[in-house]
């Protein structure tokens, strides 16, 4: 080593496992609870156009309690790695967990029993839990000059998290005070941010490193990423004023531009995937790849409903595909590959034997979790597109099931992680 | 004795070249600097036929493919620990590193053996080609060898990849813009 080098402070861009985790555990039992709320509400789903209740409170159970806290969880720790860059104090990272966590399950008690200081509580702790993790993750994107297209989805994501944020208060107020000029248009334009703004690009812009990186494919060009995030914040711009201006045909036609970038999106992993070094896919692409389906899908239901098509059953199989079927089969399937993957670089990193990754995730909750939840999607798309209440009862029992079984791969992974520890004690 | 690309020996246009001041970026890197800009401003003066001599800490890999890309060939050597001398000559950049002991794998890296083992340069690859390169070189070579990586940060992600196949990281030398990792089977 040459005189004056210094340390990069590599070791220090790994969070303690305990922040990490602590999203990603508080994830697991909320997405048990949501699949429980929604079993008891099972005979709001079906023609669901909105307002409070069961079902708006296990939506926002799954979209704050576990697409949220996933991505704030795994943002933390694969932003800083991937680029380079510090994160910010741990006790901000703390913070985050704290206010989304205790906000989130605050919100959806005021939302299923319609108790009015509930909901505004539970809003303002959630908005100042992603106002800390937004001004946390902008901090460390400012100044990377590497990986554009993940940095530039990462920045549309931030941009209609601001929006959905101001929106969501805004909509909760609103319940009590009315004063609203369009409540349902902005509810639209809230989940429109929230799916494709805020979930959608984090999950588009993760995927450039992640799949890559589990499949050990060629790496996404930085010319795709760049227009793919272009045209998303173009789709989202333009579908988001149009809808709450009432624009429907200036909506389907953002709708065009998101498939477009979506199309683009899918057909760059494809690529990596096609040139990968694993010969297998891993188990997790059992969920990865109907995720990628039900997303352009999910469009062309929102199409339909902006050109007009009736909303009874549409609007309520939107939002099953958006939130069910794209992002929580995406999420979960990425879950259950960096919970193992994180254990195992934390135990290699602290000098001990790392613990290999097929050693830790435990094969049958997994299996278990996807069928359950392939059964779950279809009961529910059966109940709401039949007015029926029966499969929705039984989708949602599944889905309880199967996050059963997630939270019991969580449960597995700890204690053969913890056994690794001893047996090879960090140096 | 000099080390670096002395299988293929010099190439005939290197007598001009060893006429040049050389431009010793060793103590901008100790200042925590990255000298990339000012080594560009030298690029831009360069006309055809023209040279550059650079003094580095260890083989600028990414500065060779970078200005390879520009039309400059280029030639190694190694005086020393912790010396690399690396001449650039403007003449089109087809023969850069080409019959010198350096192979370049799919994914851009430059591989070379030294006397600690067998070297591999992964910076300036885009993720996730340094795990893809690094595993590639693993997976086709015997055990007993020592594998020294040239990153340009701590390769978390790559940990768990090794682990399954039965590498470790045995340590690691953390310098500006160059993280050097000897990995080993076992």
């Amino acid at each position: 080593m040459f005189a004056g080098a210094f340390l990069t402070g590599a070791a220090d861009r790994l969070l303690p496992p305990s922040v990490p985790y602590r999203f990603f555990v508080t994830a697991l039992v909320l997405h048990a609870v949501a699949w429980g709320l929604l079993l008891v509400g099972a005979d709001e789903v079906v023609g669901f156009q909105g307002g409070l209740g069961m079902v708006l409170a296990a939506l926002h159970l799954v979209t704050l309690g576990v697409l949220a806290m996933t991505a704030i969880g795994a943002a933390f720790q694969l932003l800083p790695v991937a680029t380079g860059r510090q994160l910010g104090p741990l006790w901000a990272c703390r913070l985050t967990w704290w206010l989304l966590a205790t906000g989130t399950a605050v919100l959806a008690y005021g939302m299923a029993t319609a108790t009015t200081a509930a909901l505004h509580g539970g809003a303002t702790l959630v908005v100042a839990g992603l106002m800390v993790a937004l001004v946390l993750l902008a901090g460390t994107l400012a100044g990377v000059k590497t990986l554009p297209g993940v940095v530039r989805h990462a920045w549309v994501a931030l941009g209609a998290l601001v929006l959905l944020a101001t929106l969501g208060l805004l909509l909760a107020v609103d319940f009590s005070t009315g004063w609203l000029p369009d409540h349902q248009a902005a509810a639209i334009a809230h989940a429109v941010l929230g799916g494709y703004g805020f979930m959608g690009n984090l999950a588009l812009g993760f995927s450039y490193v992640l799949v890559p990186m589990f499949v050990l494919g060629g790496a996404v060009p930085d010319a795709v990423g760049k227009r793919t995030a272009a045209l998303a914040a173009l789709a989202l711009v333009v579908g988001v004023v149009a809808i709450l201006e009432g624009a429907g045909p200036v909506v389907a036609l953002a709708g065009l531009v998101g498939l477009v970038a979506v199309a683009e999106h899918l057909r760059a992993l494809a690529a990596s995937i096609r040139s990968r070094m694993k010969k297998r896919l891993e188990t997790f692409f059992r969920l990865l790849i109907p995720a990628w389906a039900v997303l352009p899908a999910s469009l062309l239901a929102g199409i339909a409903l902006a050109l007009g098509a009736p909303s009874e059953r549409l609007a309520p199989l939107w939002g099953l595909l958006l939130v069910f079927g794209w992002l929580l089969t995406f999420v979960t399937g990425i879950l259950q590959r960096i919970m193992p993957f994180l254990a195992s670089m934390h135990s290699g990193i602290t000098g001990g034997k790392p613990a290999l990754l097929s050693k830790l995730a435990a094969g049958w909750p997994l299996a278990l979790h996807a069928a359950l939840h392939g059964l779950a999607l279809l009961a529910l798309a059966v109940g709401i597109l039949t007015d029926t209440v029966w499969p929705v009862r039984i989708g949602a029992a599944c889905g309880l099931a199967g996050a059963l079984a997630l939270i019991a791969f969580a449960v597995e992974l700890a204690r053969r992680y913890r056994a690794h520890r001893q047996a090879n004690p960090p140096l | 004795m000099d080390e670096g690309d002395k299988a293929a020996g010099p190439p005939a246009w290197l007598a001009a070249a060893l006429e040049i001041e050389p431009f010793d970026v060793r103590p901008i890197l100790a200042d925590g600097e990255d000298p990339f800009s000012r080594l560009m401003d030298k690029v831009a003066d360069i006309g055809d036929g023209g040279a550059l001599v650079v003094d580095a800490p260890f083989n600028p890999t990414p500065l060779r493919r970078t200005l390879a890309k520009q039309g400059f060939s280029s030639y190694g050597r190694k005086l020393a620990a912790a010396h690399w001398r690396i001449y650039f000559h403007q003449d089109g950049g087809a023969d850069w590193e080409q019959g010198a002991e350096v192979t370049v794998g799919l994914e851009g890296a430059a591989s070379w053996r030294e006397e600690d083992g067998l070297h591999i340069d992964v910076r300036k690859l885009a993720p996730p080609g340094p795990m893809v390169a690094i595993l590639r070189l693993i997976e086709g070579l015997n055990p007993a060898e020592t594998v020294v990586v040239h990153h340009e940060r701590m390769p978390q992600f790559l940990i768990p990849e090794l682990a399954e196949r039965g590498w470790r990281i045995d340590r690691v030398v953390e310098e500006f813009a160059n993280v050097q990792l000897w990995l080993e089977h076992g």
